[in-house]
């Protein structure tokens, strides 16, 4: 997902590497910082999460890929769908998590062409699912 | 509060007005994100003058046109619509190095921030009324008489919709960063079923939403900030964006703006504009709202770290805020498909 941990880390320390200018006052400055406080805040929750959300969905959308056979014609998303998550790293599973929801649009386009209203609604679920699973609570 | 940008709007306003002018009091507020605002007092020929500077920053949430919201404000200024007086384009930046423009500064009020639960009691319903009665006055406008006609070409009733669709959705194409399969689908579905024409054209706010206002806090709006996305269109536009489930303030799925219900928002609407609100059209620019703001976040994330890291608002638009829209697009999708 983007920005990850590290690029909100990165704007956090640019944030408090940099003085402010003799023009902005201390009411932007003061609202400026809370805000770089809240994302040094959303950033610890997303560094506990960030892993396993993200196995998470893209166990979700492979399991969706193993009932699609029918919209399948090439093979990618059976060959998807029987991978795993084998480096746990943040940004190899953020990889894998970029190169499985290409297949999902495609996929869905594929659906939608189609008319096949009955898979429409299993990705539609899973959308529903995958903005849940990445949610994120302001209190971390 | 002095410095460089202190020196150059003295150095500017004194060689427009003709006039010496010393700049006091110069600090910057959060006001609007596509553009550096800055506060100040112009002390010129005896007299006081609060005024607020919008200048180009280097990086922006969205990239707008500052002529187009000068002229908009132009445009209603005096015009029953709380837009603050705009005084002076300088689209070359001249001293200030980037374009900018003045406009006169209107004190004492309060803005609403998107996680205060319930920010406007105990006059939400006053600030309802206004609010969508500011808006239904704005739609009733003919946009052929105005200022901001100078500026674009009157789109045809029925490729209003088109038209914002193909900008928003080639915003995302140019800026995504990760695949987005949710706002993706929502494009397509919007392409596959085109609202009806526009009853009418109209100015569009563009932004037109809780927390882009001034309100006195005994339920009257003094001030309607944040015209820099306005334009000509359907006026359903804006009214799908205000209604965004984004700008709700709390989990109460049948609340709008913090103010009031959508039944009681698409009331006072129609009332003030003389318009109505075809169901179906409506459920078009909801979706498209969602769309749209989603364009936006992932355009701050792609501007966030094209930039170097330096704006901690982009990156919370592109990240928090993105994670929040895709909710609401899912919801969207989940009701359509049903």
């Amino acid at each position: 997902m983007t920005p990850n941990v590290r690029d909100v880390l990165q704007g956090v320390a640019v944030a408090l590497a940099t003085p402010p200018s003799p023009e902005v006052g201390m009411a932007y400055t003061a609202s400026r910082m809370g805000m770089v406080s809240t994302l040094a805040v959303l950033a610890a929750g997303e560094a506990d999460r960030a892993a396993r959300d993200a196995i998470t969905e893209n166990a979700a959308i492979r399991a969706l890929f193993a009932g699609a056979a029918v919209h399948d014609a090439d093979g990618a998303l059976t060959a998807a769908a029987a991978e795993a998550d084998a480096d746990l790293a943040v940004p190899a599973l953020d990889a894998a998590n970029a190169r499985l929801r290409r297949l999902l649009i495609g996929l869905h386009e594929k659906v939608e062409a189609a008319g096949d209203g009955d898979m429409n609604r299993k990705i539609v679920a899973l959308y529903v699912r995958m903005a849940q699973i990445r949610r994120m609570a302001l209190g971390g | 509060m002095s410095g460089g940008l202190s020196d150059a709007i003295a150095a500017y306003l004194g060689r427009t007005w003709d006039e010496p002018v010393e700049i006091v009091d110069l600090a910057r507020i959060s006001g609007g994100a596509s553009r550096e605002t800055y506060r100040f007092d112009a002390l010129v020929g005896g007299e006081r003058r609060p005024l607020i500077l919008r200048r180009d920053p280097p990086g922006s949430l969205i990239e707008t046109d500052r002529r187009s919201e000068f002229m908009a404000l132009k445009s209603f200024n005096g015009r029953g619509v709380a837009a603050p007086e705009p005084l002076i384009l300088e689209l070359d930046g001249a001293e200030l190095e980037r374009p900018f423009f003045v406009m006169a500064r209107i004190d004492g009020g309060a803005t609403a921030s998107p996680f205060q639960p319930d920010p406007y009691a105990p006059h939400a319903d006053a600030i309802a009324r206004d609010f969508f009665s500011t808006l239904g006055r704005i739609a009733a406008a003919d946009p052929a008489g105005l200022p901001i006609a100078e500026v674009f070409e009157p789109p045809a009733l029925d490729a209003c919709w088109k038209r914002e669709l193909d900008y928003w959705s080639g915003v995302i194409e140019a800026d995504e960063l990760h695949p987005q399969p949710i706002v993706r689908a929502a494009i397509r579905w919007l392409y596959a079923h085109p609202p009806p024409p526009a009853q009418k054209l109209s100015v569009v706010h563009g932004d037109y939403r809780s927390g882009n206002f001034l309100h006195d806090g005994e339920g009257k709006i003094i001030a309607v900030l944040d015209w820099e996305m306005a334009h000509l269109g359907d006026p359903l536009e804006d009214l799908g964006w205000g209604l965004d489930p984004l700008w709700r303030h709390t989990n109460d799925s049948d609340q709008v703006g913090g103010m009031c219900t959508k039944v009681d928002a698409l009331r006072i609407w129609e009332a003030a504009s003389g318009l109505k609100v075809d169901p179906a059209a409506f459920g078009w620019w909801e979706v498209f709202a969602s769309v749209k703001g989603q364009a936006i976040w992932i355009s701050s994330a792609r501007e966030y770290r094209d930039s170097g890291f330096r704006e901690p608002i982009l990156c919370f638009s592109g990240w928090y805020t993105a994670r929040r829209q895709d909710e609401i697009l899912a919801a969207h999708l989940a009701r359509l498909a049903a």
